[in-house]
């Protein structure tokens, strides 16, 4: 009997006839890695969004902002309860750090909080007591009127800047400028309203209040500042200026380093690790889901290969290698995880556009990385999978497979 | 057909291919035991924050300078506000509520504690002797902070474990007098080994009377007054008396009151939300093993057309059909379930053993759902099978092939 070469082509029929031919079951077996792939497509495009929204909420700011807070904490750029400290953090502290030439800008700033009064109305929010600068820092800017005037930051005015919101809850549509507002006794002269900003990492700068710095300590009897914000003139100077501002605060705090230094890359660090964490566990768990489906097609496999014994057997007769019966079987078990990889890809990517769509401003996407693994992980799943069956089918002795049935 | 016949029957159907059974089986398993152990873990933290707010026993409210609009979490006390908490505010509550047991004034700051050659950096926690009896403090030598007037700050310290150890080593510290910042104290108690609290590390702190601490961090108001109430009082009328008496005294509401309560049931929302978004992704598993088992079965009934086709023939009913096939996917599954749970269990336990202090417990919620899950995943994808079993034709059937 001649033996005829079986050829890649012949095989390529027979391992995508048996999936034409049972269509309803191919498709269950793709369903399952698919709804795999899909939810962990899905479930990082959420994670990452939150992650990159985060960023963009700080970077706002540009990274070449430092935040200097009294006490020393140990925690990595997240601030506790734990506030105590020896000496204070005052305002020439601020005005020795302002003159390094590295530094753009300088803000002493300390916070209360009040009702303010004014307009017949009142309403209890956050008040910053800061300088001319602080709108540079913060990155926002005046609507109407002006800001604090510069000028010797130990000397208070009595004058306030509004938050559009605050001006809203007040003065209604009727002009602020120049009418009264009372805060904690004292009378201020609105002097500005601030254009709308929203929330800036978490706190609500819309809904607040501007005096100047030494009237807020002034009102609130603080005797130090709530933080000193640096702004210095290049990014990428983050270790230098960090280096600058504890050695001249270092040298005026009599040899104690009770003060916090938090740098904007160090909070995104430490809140991208956090979010990196969070999203691989999810994805983890989600991964389950894959191994599942793989299960599923394993099985799968291994009946296909009970149900073609004969097939086998005819194959193998006609010349066909254990090695290549081997190839039909991994080639049939890899179509349908990649398939089945390929449309959960598809589903988790029109989903994560749904996510943009439905929210604007979130910027959810899949992270490459995530979504090359889950790919990745399903080839192998189908790889592991076939190997089993198609070992079986290789082992089958063609003359025994023949007589079958 | 008689019940017994169709249990028989989908019981020898399941048996005859075993291989193809268990790995069926094997899915549901696989989603039964995620799901378990990650509610376990779930339960596990909730019943460990809840322990620890049930060991301070009686109730609290806290009370902060700074309105802080946020319900639940602790207020910081961010920034200024116009009026400070005094001592006499924490005196004033204690005396006008008749359900207040006791005002506990608090001052938290960071200083140098030092002894000799030795010094470190520790938290110092100005409060009243109450602050043991509300905290459960136990000393392991010498007694906590003296009754004395709330606004004389003696020069006296209790020393937590850990701090007392790294200053002293072995040698008594009693009646020795330690620096902290640039003030001499004399240690008068030496607190038990107590470990994690929630928030607050006794074993490293160092405890000072209130007003020693005020003067310390050269501070007027304190940075909270923690109110312990008397058993079964009613906190909502004890925060509303609260916010009457110091909104009198200060002439606005800049501050927060907030009880142990409140804070507690924020805590374990959101610890019940993570849990049941981990155990939804979780399930996604199960309904991955369902379709699993919808194959096999839709490969089993047509292996098995002629079975059918013989069956209808004797007068079988599509109903009967039906039941068998459905009986078939639901043993598979529910088998599957209970497998899982035993699996499950199983690593529950030894995530008991290995981590003793937290109570790692699969929520009996959990268990029942999985049971019931995996039961309701074998009925819903066994149906189309089932149905298309019951649908077959008796003759085409029996002269298939």
């Amino acid at each position: 009997m001649a033996r005829r070469r079986v050829d890649f082509t012949d095989l390529m029929r027979l391992s995508s006839g048996a999936l034409v031919g049972h269509p309803l079951r191919s498709a269950l077996s793709m369903l399952g890695i698919a709804i795999g792939v899909a939810a962990v497509i899905m479930l990082t495009s959420l994670g990452e969004g939150t992650r990159k929204y985060m960023v963009s909420q700080f970077s706002e700011f540009g990274t070449n902002v430092l935040s200097i807070q009294p006490g020393k904490r140990k925690t990595s750029g997240v601030p506790n309860a734990f506030r105590g400290t020896q000496q204070k953090l005052t305002i020439d502290d601020a005005e020795a750090l302002g003159r390094v030439p590295m530094f753009e800008t300088v803000t002493p700033s300390a916070l209360g909080q009040a009702r303010v009064e004014g307009g017949g109305r009142g309403r209890s929010v956050f008040v910053h007591g800061v300088t001319a600068d602080f709108p540079d820092v913060m990155k926002f800017t005046v609507r109407q009127g002006s800001f604090i005037p510069p000028g010797d930051p130990r000397r208070g005015g009595s004058v306030a800047v509004l938050g559009p919101q605050l001006k809203r809850e007040l003065f209604g549509d009727a002009n602020a400028l120049g009418e009264f507002v009372r805060i904690a006794g004292s009378r201020l002269r609105v002097i500005g309203v601030m254009e709308p900003k929203g929330q800036v990492l978490g706190m609500d700068i819309d809904d607040a209040a501007y005096i100047p710095v030494a009237t807020a300590m002034r009102i609130f009897n603080l005797e130090e500042l709530q933080e000193i914000n640096v702004v210095f003139r290049h990014e990428g100077q983050t270790e230098e200026a960090i280096e600058v501002v504890r050695e001249i605060l270092i040298d005026r705090h009599r040899g104690e380093e009770d003060f916090t230094i938090i740098s904007q890359t160090e909070m995104l660090a430490v809140f991208g690790r956090v979010m990196d964490v969070v999203t691989f566990g999810v994805a983890v768990i989600a991964a389950i889901s894959l191994l599942v489906g793989s299960i599923g097609i394993f099985t799968m496999m291994w009946i296909s290969v009970g149900e073609r014994v004969s097939e086998i057997g005819l194959m193998r007769a006609v010349g066909a290698t254990a090695r290549q019966i081997q190839i039909v079987f991994l080639t049939e078990a890899i179509l349908l995880t990649m398939m089945g990889g390929l449309s959960g890809l598809l589903v988790g990517l029109v989903a994560t556009v749904a996510i943009r769509i439905g929210i604007p401003g979130f910027p959810a996407g899949a992270p490459i990385e995530y979504v090359a693994a889950a790919l990745g992980v399903s080839a192998v799943a189908g790889l592991l999978s076939g190997v089993g069956p198609a070992r079986r089918a290789a082992e089958l002795e063609p003359v025994e497979a023949l007589r079958t049935e | 057909m008689s019940p017994r016949d169709l249990v028989g029957f989908a019981f020898a159907a399941v048996l005859q291919n075993r291989r193809r059974s268990a790995l069926s089986l094997l899915g549901v398993v696989i989603g039964v035991v995620a799901v378990l152990s990650l509610t376990a873990i779930g339960e596990g933290a909730l019943r460990y924050v809840t322990n620890q707010f049930a060991s301070l026993g009686s109730s609290i409210i806290n009370v902060s300078p700074g309105k802080n609009e946020t319900t639940g979490g602790m207020p910081h006390g961010i920034g200024g506000v116009p009026n400070d908490l005094t001592l006499r505010d924490a005196m004033v509550l204690e005396r006008r509520i008749p359900s207040v047991r006791a005002a506990i004034p608090v001052s938290i700051s960071t200083e140098t504690v030092s002894f000799r050659e030795r010094a470190r950096r520790a938290p110092i926690v100005g409060a009243t002797r109450e602050f043991e009896r509300l905290q459960r403090l136990d000393l392991a030598m010498g007694s906590f902070l003296p009754e004395s007037e709330i606004d004389r700050g003696a020069a006296v310290v209790v020393l937590g474990h850990k701090v007392a150890r790294e200053l002293f080593d072995e040698a008594n510290p009693l009646g020795n007098a330690i620096r902290i910042g640039s003030w001499r104290m004399r240690v008068i108690g030496v607190l038990q080994e107590r470990g994690q609290q929630l928030g607050l590390d006794v074993d490293e702190v160092a405890f000072i009377p209130v007003a020693s601490g005020m003067r310390m961090a050269n501070k007027s108001s304190v940075s909270r007054i923690m109110l312990e109430l008397w058993p079964r009082s009613d906190q909502d009328r004890v925060i509303e008396r609260v916010k009457e008496l110091l909104i009198e005294r200060h002439d606005e509401e800049d501050f927060t009151c907030v009880s142990q309560d409140a804070v507690l049931e924020s805590l374990s929302s959101i610890l019940g939300i993570l849990t049941l978004v981990v155990a939804g992704i979780a399930s996604i598993s199960l309904a991955v093993a369902g379709i699993g088992i919808m194959n096999v079965m839709l490969v089993s009934v047509s292996e098995r057309r002629d079975e059918v086709g013989l069956l209808k023939a004797l007068g079988a009913s599509r109903r009967q059909i039906l039941t068998i096939f459905l009986l078939e996917a639901a043993l598979l599954s529910s088998a599957g379930g209970l497998l899982g749970l035993v699996v499950g269990t199983a690593l529950v336990y030894v995530g008991n053993l290995t981590y003793p202090a937290v109570d790692i417990v699969a929520p009996l919620w959990a268990v029942g759902a999985v049971v019931a899950l995996s039961l309701g995943v074998g009925i819903v994808f066994g149906v189309l099978p089932a149905w298309r079993a019951s649908r077959l034709d008796p003759v085409a059937a029996l002269q298939g092939n």
